[in-house]
C-alpha cells in the first residue's frame, strides 16, 4: 500500500473540507472496505503525532450490552470523546473502527448519512465491491426471472402490510419507549422491536434504507459456535416451523436480513438452503472489522419476539405444506384474509337477523299494496285482477339488503304470525323493495355486473 | 426536447419553487449550525432524501415563509441577484453573512427526465457543505440575531415597496450598517451550475468577531 492515500485523505479533509467515511474512501479510491478502515486510522494516528489541525473522528462500535439484564447487540456510531466511555460500558465488544474523519465538529449524524448517500447512489450496481459482506449464491436475477418475482411480490404485497400493523401494534405496546427515528417501510418492522436506549451516550445510529438492498447484509461476524442460530433464523424465514429464538440469535442485523430476506419471499428454500448455508460459511470467514450494518438496534425480551416469530410462523405456516412453491405463495394472503374477513359477516349477519327478528316483532305494520290477483272466474276464465290489498310487513323488509338475507338466514326470529303469509310477504316485498328503489333505466341493462 | 425561453413564466415559477424551497432549508440550517438559536427547536426532517434539521418553532418558520414568499416573485423574474443571509450580534453589526448568489440562464432546455434528480443531487450538496462549514469559520458571540437581505438588479424593490405582497410584512432598503462589514472573509463553499440556475454560496465573515 504506497503512502499515496495519506495525501489523498488529507487533500479530502483539509482542502476540500470534506468528511470522509471509510464507504466513501473505499468506494472513490477502489478499495476494500477494510483497508479503507485502516487507511483511516493510519491518517488519523499520523495526524495526531504532528499535532497539526483539529480532527475529529467518529468511530463505529459494536457489540454485546447488556441493560437491565436483557443482553442485546448493539451497533453504533460514536464521537472519539464518548469512545472511552461508550466502550466500557459494552460488555463485549466486536468491533470498533473509525467511521468517518473531519474537520468540522458535527452536531448531529444527518450528514454522515449525506456523505454515503450519492457515493453509494452512483455505484449502486456494485457498492458491494469492496465490501467485506458477501454472499456468492445472491446473484442478480435476470430480466425474466425479475419480472416473475415482481409479480408474485404484488400478490404476496397484502401479506407483509398485514403483518405490519400487527407487528407494530404488539411490540410497541411492549416496549418502554417509542423510538425516537422515523419507521420507514420494512425497516419499520423491525426498527419497532428495539427501543432505542442510551441515546445520549451516543451518536444517534443510523436506520438507513440503502438502495443496496440486492446485497444480503449477513450479520455481523460472531464466533462460529453462533452459526447455528444464524441458520436456525434463516431457516426461520424459509418457511419452517422453529423452535423459540434463543436469545443470542437477537443480533442485531436479523432485522436486515429478514428484510433482505422477505424482499424474495419468492425464491426457491432450496436457494435459501444454499444461501444460508453459504452465510454459515461466510461467517468465520468474515473479519472482525467488517462493514456490518449501520442500525443502532436494541432488542427487547424473548417474550416479544417470541411473540413475533408466532405470528410470524401462523402466517407462514399456511403455506408451509405445500413447500415453498411459487403458486402457493398467492393463496397465503388468502386464507389469512378469509379467517379475518369470516368472522366478520358472521358479526355482521347475527346483529342483522337479530334486528330483523326484533323489527319483525315490533313494528308490524299493514300497509296497502298495489297487487294482481290471478284466478279462475265462474265460466272458467283465467282472469288477472289488480287491486289494492292490506299486506303485513314490517321495516326491516324495506331494506333490500335485509331482505335478501332474510330467505338466506336458516332460522331467523319468526314473528307470531301464518308462515305461509310471512314467506309471500317476504318474497313479494323483496320484490318491491327492488322495485321501489330507483328506476330502473334502460341503461341498467348494459351496465357492467 | 423543449427549449424555453425567460418568458415562459411556468418554467420561472418551477425554477423559483425549487429555489425557494431549497432556501428555506438553507436557512433553517444555517440557523442550526451557527446556532443562532438553541438546537432544541430543531428536528430532523426530510428533504432531497437526506436529514436536515428544520425549526419546529411556528414564528420563526412563518418569518421565513413569509420571507421566502416575498423573494419568490423576484426570482420568477431573475430580479434577484444574491439572497444573504445575515448573522449580527447585539449590536446589529454583521458578524457573518451567508451569500447565495443566484443566476439563471436566458434559454433554458429541459432536456432529460434527469434534470430534477441532477439539480436535487447538487443542492444535497449544498446542504452538506452547510453542515460542515463550522469547519472552516470561527464561531459567533452569544446572543445572534439573523436576517435576509435581497439585493436586486435594476429598481426591482420599487415595485416591492408599492405592493406589499403580504400585508403587514413590508420589505424595507436594508440601512448600510447592516450592509456594510468590517474587514471581510471571503470563504466559498460551494457552487453548482445546472440547465436551470447557477447558484454560488460563499460566506462572508468579519475578522473579529467578538
Amino acid at each position: 500500500m504506497d503512502e499515496l492515500y495519506l495525501d489523498n485523505i488529507d487533500e479530502y479533509v483539509n482542502d476540500h473540507n470534506k468528511i470522509v467515511t471509510y464507504k466513501w474512501l473505499s468506494l472513490t479510491l477502489g478499495v476494500h472496505v477494510n483497508t479503507a478502515k485502516q487507511m483511516l486510522y493510519h491518517y488519523l494516528d499520523h495526524k495526531r503525532k504532528e499535532s497539526s489541525a483539529q480532527l475529529h473522528a467518529t468511530y463505529l462500535v459494536s457489540g454485546k450490552f447488556v441493560d437491565n439484564g436483557q443482553a442485546s447487540h448493539k451497533v453504533s456510531v460514536v464521537r472519539e470523546e464518548q469512545l472511552e466511555d461508550f466502550k466500557a460500558k459494552m460488555s463485549l465488544i466486536v468491533s470498533v473502527h473509525v467511521y468517518s474523519v473531519q474537520k468540522a465538529l458535527l452536531k448531529d449524524s444527518g450528514p454522515l448519512y449525506s456523505v454515503d448517500y450519492d457515493a453509494v447512489k452512483d455505484n449502486l450496481r456494485n457498492c458491494s465491491k469492496f465490501s467485506a459482506i458477501s454472499c456468492p449464491s445472491a446473484v442478480p436475477m435476470s430480466s425474466v426471472e425479475l419480472q416473475q418475482a415482481r409479480e408474485i411480490q404484488r400478490a404476496s404485497a397484502p401479506e407483509p402490510e398485514h403483518k405490519k400493523p400487527g407487528m407494530n401494534g404488539n411490540v410497541v405496546n411492549g416496549t418502554s419507549k417509542p423510538p425516537a427515528k422515523p419507521q420507514k417501510g420494512i425497516m419499520g418492522m423491525f426498527a419497532s422491536k428495539p427501543a432505542p436506549k442510551n441515546q445520549d451516550s451516543s451518536k444517534d445510529g443510523k436506520s438507513e434504507q440503502k438502495e443496496d438492498a440486492p446485497v444480503v447484509d449477513v450479520p455481523k461476524s460472531k464466533p462460529a459456535a453462533k452459526v447455528n442460530p444464524m441458520m436456525n433464523f434463516f431457516g426461520n424465514q424459509t418457511k419452517k416451523p422453529e423452535k423459540p429464538v434463543k436469545e443470542e440469535k437477537e443480533e442485531a442485523a436479523q432485522s436486515s436480513t429478514t428484510a433482505a430476506v422477505e424482499e424474495r419471499q419468492q425464491h426457491q428454500s432450496s436457494q435459501s438452503q444454499k444461501r444460508q448455508e453459504a452465510a454459515a460459511v461466510e461467517q468465520p470467514k468474515v473479519s472482525k472489522k467488517d462493514s456490518g450494518s449501520k442500525t443502532k438496534r436494541i432488542e427487547d425480551s424473548d417474550s416479544e419476539e417470541e411473540q413475533m416469530e408466532k405470528k410470524k410462523r401462523r402466517r407462514i405456516r399456511k403455506p408451509e405444506p405445500d413447500s415453498s412453491d411459487e403458486d402457493v405463495i398467492p393463496d397465503s394472503p388468502q386464507p389469512v384474509e378469509k379467517k379475518e374477513r369470516s368472522p366478520s359477516p358472521k358479526k355482521a349477519a347475527e346483529p342483522v337477523s337479530h334486528s330483523h327478528g326484533n323489527s319483525e316483532a315490533k313494528t308490524r305494520k299493514r300497509r296497502r299494496v298495489l297487487k294482481s290477483r290471478t284466478f279462475v272466474d265462474e265460466e272458467g276464465c283465467i282472469v288477472t285482477e289488480k287491486g289494492y290489498e292490506s299486506e303485513s310487513y314490517s321495516e326491516s323488509e324495506d331494506n333490500s339488503k335485509t331482505a335478501k338475507q332474510a330467505p338466506k338466514d336458516p332460522a331467523p326470529a319468526k314473528p307470531p304470525s301464518h308462515k305461509q303469509e310471512e314467506k309471500k310477504s317476504q318474497k313479494k316485498s323483496a320484490l318491491s323493495a327492488n322495485k321501489g328503489g330507483k328506476q330502473a333505466s334502460i341503461m341498467g341493462f348494459f351496465q357492467k355486473k | 426536447m423543449t427549449t424555453l425561453t425567460r418568458q415562459d413564466l411556468n418554467f420561472g415559477q418551477v425554477v423559483a419553487d425549487i429555489l425557494c424551497e431549497f432556501l428555506e432549508v438553507a436557512i433553517h440550517l444555517i440557523l442550526y449550525v451557527r446556532e443562532v438559536y438553541p438546537s432544541g427547536i430543531f428536528q430532523k426532517r426530510k428533504k432531497y432524501n437526506v436529514p436536515v434539521q428544520m425549526s419546529c418553532h411556528p414564528e420563526l418558520n412563518q418569518y421565513i415563509q413569509d420571507t421566502l414568499h416575498c423573494i419568490k416573485p423576484l426570482i420568477e423574474k431573475n430580479d434577484a441577484e444574491k439572497v444573504v443571509v445575515v448573522i449580527m450580534d447585539k449590536e446589529r453589526h454583521p458578524v457573518e453573512r451567508f451569500v447565495f448568489e443566484i443566476s439563471q440562464p436566458p434559454l433554458l432546455s429541459i432536456s432529460s427526465d434527469t434534470l430534477l434528480s441532477h439539480v436535487e443531487q447538487l443542492l444535497r450538496a449544498f446542504i452538506l457543505k452547510i453542515s460542515v462549514c463550522d469547519a472552516v469559520l470561527n464561531n459567533n458571540p452569544p446572543g445572534c440575531s439573523f436576517s435576509v437581505l435581497v439585493h436586486t438588479r435594476d429598481a426591482a424593490t420599487r415595485n416591492m415597496e408599492k405592493v406589499q405582497v403580504i400585508k403587514d410584512f413590508p420589505w424595507i432598503v436594508a440601512d448600510e450598517q447592516e450592509v456594510h462589514m468590517q474587514e471581510p472573509r471571503l470563504i466559498p463553499l460551494k457552487t453548482m451550475t445546472s440547465d436551470l440556475v447557477k447558484m454560488q454560496l460563499y460566506v462572508e465573515e468579519r475578522a473579529q468577531k467578538t
